[in-house]
Formats: structure tokens, sequence, C-alpha cells
């Protein structure tokens, strides 16, 4: 890669509370050889300090809440993202939005900070769980579909009306066939998959448990390495 | 010993590569022919996403509640916990087989996935779960095996399965069958975490063992421990199971927990260790708190404190009521 716009000790932390945290490490570490990238595991606030950017795995979104609540690390994640860039990816993309249905009953912790409200378990359960390709812009050869895995997935029910106003780019959406059939929230947006929002980035499929390593090259490239230009 | 947090190196593509190729067929398309649905990515892709965390045993769902509150990344729905299984004889079998509404109130009552146990080989009691939605299937010597000899063909259904395993040879067998997640089998409803232990040293060390040997080597260890070849070499070459590897059967405290962690396990299960303790709803949310912070004894022995009584442990000898679980399976 003919970039340099990456400071040689750019951190990107992998929130490791709980879930896929280590399949995310060894994707950015395979794409970004070339690159002086630390990736580090954020289990504390003072580990979360040391990061540029975030990316919050895929796991169980009530399990990754309360543990961010009980390690001291919620209120530090609310202030993270309104500075720093977060990626999502399926818990982490539920963790991010500002608002969600079908919660744990009585209510979940979230971090919130992008204005999207997402349906956890959008399919239904593990035996709707499904594998489809994916067309999506601005990868490196967005010709070529990428392999999206889709696992308990969540569905985003719609764009908040603040999104408009934040520079909100959906990268990603899957046929209308392939939406669920019983579809709790039947809104226009249901079909969004992957989307950008400012500094952040937002998948309800998982690109770490694939072999292809163009959506963690999309997110160094489009949203971390800008924001570290000075 | 590996006590390193990321072993786990993008597990699915390995088990995919090496069993994806038998596992392939997708066993139901959806409508618009372009999308897969049961295949063995997204059945170990699931147990992937469980890393990190604790399942754990429930038979009700008040239980359920009890354990999403404190954080488990998924419950295992059965008619009695392990402990009680032991105390009560007779045969153990799938939750539902007395009770059909129960599960069906845990699902309801939870957002997380939900896990119930089937006996060894009763692929029947298999279909009625996939039947009605369940998230994982395991397959379990916790229960009364129906079949002495066979296995479960896991590849024919579209919802994944763990297994139990006390060796490398067995864990490879059951991902040939197809599983997707293997837990070490440990000897459930005793509080003693001392079979656990060898379970994972035997896999973790038969694993070291193949990932030094040539390959003309591996074909007769392969023979020696009645494994699969293929299977045998992409562990050699994986350096751990081609699938999540949880550990279960005698789980009781957060330090014990966090020593299965540090011995290399992905996550953990407790099964009678929650609830035929003290205070259930602190035990559990401790053990979350240890699978996380595993590597840190400061953090160990703060969450350790007050947590009230543990369950009484069992001695695991020739007098064990209910006898040795882990024999069950082949």
């Amino acid at each position: 890669m003919k970039d340099t716009q990456l400071s040689p000790d750019a951190v990107i932390g992998i929130l490791a509370l709980q879930g896929a945290f280590a399949e995310h490490q060894v994707m950015l570490k395979k794409n970004c050889g070339k690159r002086q990238l630390d990736v580090i595991q954020v289990r504390t606030p003072e580990e979360l300090k040391l990061c540029d950017a975030l990316i919050i795995p895929g796991g169980e979104s009530t399990t990754m809440g309360l543990l961010a609540k009980i390690s001291g690390l919620i209120e530090p994640l609310r202030e993270y993202v309104k500075t720093k860039p977060v990626w999502g990816t399926c818990a982490g993309a539920i963790l991010l939005s500002q608002a969600i249905s079908n919660p744990k009953k009585g209510g979940q912790e979230l971090v919130g900070g992008v204005s999207v409200k997402i349906t956890r378990n959008g399919w239904g359960s593990q035996v709707e769980s499904f594998e489809a390709p994916l067309q999506v812009s601005g990868l490196r050869d967005a010709h070529i579909p990428f392999p999206g895995v889709f696992i308990r997935a969540p569905v985003v029910a719609e764009l908040l009306s603040a999104a408009s106003e934040l520079h909100t780019h959906v990268i990603s959406r899957i046929p209308d066939s392939l939406l669920p059939r019983s579809s709790l929230d039947e809104g226009p947006d249901r079909a969004i998959v992957a989307l950008r929002q400012g500094r952040h980035l937002l998948t309800t499929f998982h690109p770490e448990l694939t072999f292809d390593s163009r959506f963690h090259e999309y997110f160094v490239h489009e949203c971390v390495l800008p924001s570290l230009a000075p | 010993m590996s006590a390193s947090p990321q072993p786990q190196i993008q597990v699915l593509q390995g088990a995919g590569s090496a069993v994806g190729s038998t596992a392939g067929a997708p066993t139901r398309v959806k409508d618009a022919g372009n999308s897969n649905m049961g295949t063995f990515g997204v059945k170990s892709g699931l147990a992937q996403m469980l890393k990190g965390g604790v399942i754990m045993d429930v038979v009700n769902a008040e239980q359920a509640r009890i354990a999403e509150e404190a954080g488990a990344c998924a419950v295992m729905a059965l008619e009695r916990v392990p402990a009680d299984i032991r105390a009560a004889g007779g045969v153990a079998r799938m939750a539902s087989a007395s009770d059909p509404h129960m599960i069906k109130e845990i699902v309801e009552a939870v957002s997380i996935p939900v896990m119930a146990k089937v006996r060894i080989g009763h692929f029947v009691e298999a279909q009625i779960l996939q039947s009605i939605g369940i998230d994982y299937i395991d397959e379990s010597e916790v229960l009364t095996p129906a079949d002495e000899e066979h296995h479960i063909n896991k590849h024919t259904f579209k919802v994944p399965f763990v297994c139990g395993a006390r060796n490398l040879g067995e864990a490879l067998r059951r991902i040939s069958e197809g599983a997707s997640f293997i837990r070490t089998k440990g000897e459930a409803g005793t509080g003693n975490i001392v079979e656990a232990v060898r379970h994972q040293r035997a896999v973790a060390g038969e694993i070291r063992k193949a990932s030094v040997l040539t390959e003309e080597e591996l074909y007769v260890y392969a023979k020696d421990i009645q494994a699969p070849f293929h299977l045998l070499k992409e562990a050699a070459r994986l350096k751990r199971l081609p699938v999540v590897n949880f550990a279960a059967g005698g789980i009781a405290t957060p330090a014990d927990a966090a020593l299965m962690m540090q011995l290399g396990c992905d996550g953990v299960f407790v099964g009678s260790g929650i609830f035929k303790s003290g205070d259930p709803a602190k035990r559990a949310r401790a053990i979350v708190q240890a699978v996380t912070h595993f590597n840190n004894p400061k953090i160990l022995a703060e969450i350790s404190e007050n947590l009230g009584a543990p369950m009484v442990g069992l001695t695991i000898d020739a007098n064990l009521e209910g006898g040795r679980l882990a024999q069950r399976g082949w």
C-alpha cells in the first residue's frame, strides 16, 4: 500500500469482554502487515485510553453490556464514540445503536453513538442463520461479492431522523427475497446490512468469520486513517 | 501450557476447510436460491460468538432469567441439573420429554441463545428440538444414552450440535460426525474440577504432540487415537481444535472458571455449580466476570468475595453416586 498517513504507533483496540474478538485481531494483523498497527484487546478503561479506534465484536450483546457496566467501561465507551472511529459487528452494532427493539426483559445497556434503531435477532433463532453474497460499495474490488455470514443477526429497523445530518452512507443492502419473512419491523430500512455514519461503521454480519479482509481494510482506510490525519 | 488469551485463530475457517466438504451440502436453501442456511459456517460461527462466555444450566424460565441477568451468553435447558440427576437415578431424558412447555417457556423468557440436551444417539429428540427452534443441541453424556454404539449424524441437521470429549480422538470423532462445538466432559454434577482439568490437559497435550509429527507419523497417530486423519492434520496445523472448545463438568467457583480459561478453553459451561450454590445470582455473575478477566488475579480476588456457599462437592471414586458420566460416549 502506498498509503503512509498512518502514524507508526496507531493502536486499534478490540473490545474483549466476550465474543469473537480474537478473530478480528487475526484479520487486522493479516491485512495490515505493512502498517505499523498495534492491535490490543480492551477489557479496562485504561486499555481503552490507548486506542485510536475500536472494534466491538460479535458475541452476546446483553453479556457485553453488563460486563462493560460492571467493569466501569460503559461511560468511557460513550465518551469514546463521540470522538473516535468505532466499528460494531452484529452484537457490536447493537451496542452502537441509539435504540433497539426486542431487548432483554427489563432493558439492556447500550453504548449508543449511531443514529439507528436495531431489532435484535431479527431473523429468528439459529436455524434461520444463513450465508449470502453481498454487494458492498466502497470495498476494494467492489464487483466481487463479499461473503456475508449472518448468525442470529440483528435487523436495521430504521435510520433515526438525526441520521440524515450525520453523513450516513448505506454501503450494503440485502435483496428483499432474503429478508426475514416474519420481520418484526416492516420499515423501509430493514434491508440495510452495512452502513457508515461519520467515522463509525456498522455491519449486522461477521466479516471476521471469513477469509476476506476487505472490510477490515475498509475500516482502516475510510474510518481510522482520516481520523488520524493532522 | 498456553495461558494466552488469543489462541482462537479463525476457528471457523479451519473447520470450514476441513469439515465443510463433508458438511457442505446446505440443509436447506432459502427461497431466493442465493443464500445458504444450516451451513457449517453458521453452526461453528454461533459457537464463536459464545466464546469468552458462560453457558448456564437452567431447569425453568425463572432460572433462565436469573442466568440472563447475570450475563450468561446462553442457557442450557434440561429437566434436572446433573447433581439432581445423580441423586434421582433412573433414566434422564431430553428436557421436554415430560413437560413440552418447559423449553418453550424458557425460549420466551430470554433473548439469549437457548441450548438443550438430548440423549447420545437419540436423533428423534434432536429432531423435536430443531422443530421448536432451539439454538444449539448438546448430545450429552449427562443424560442416559439411547444408543451405546452410534452417535447422532449431526450433519443432517440445520441446528448445530455441541458434544463432550475426554481426549483429542474423541473430540475429532464428534467433529467428524458434524459437531461444530466441543466441550471437555469433566464429571458433571460433582462440583469437582479435577476431571475437567484432566480432559482439557489431555486434548491440549495430544494436539501439541501431533503438531510436531511428520505426515507419516500423523497417519500412525490417527490410527492410535482413532481420529479421522484429515481432522487430526487440521488440529496439528492450527495447534488447537478446529472448532470452539469450552470446559464443562465440575466448575463451581470463579477460580475454577479462570483455571479452565488459562488452560486454553474458549469459555465454560456451568451446570449444578450455580443453582446448587447459596446465592445463584451472585455466583453466576462472578463466574461471568472471571471468564472475561481470567488472566487478572487482582480482579479475580475482588469478584470472589462474599459469594455465599459454593455447591457441596463430591469425591470422584468408585462410590460416586450415579457413576462416572464421562465414560458414556464412544
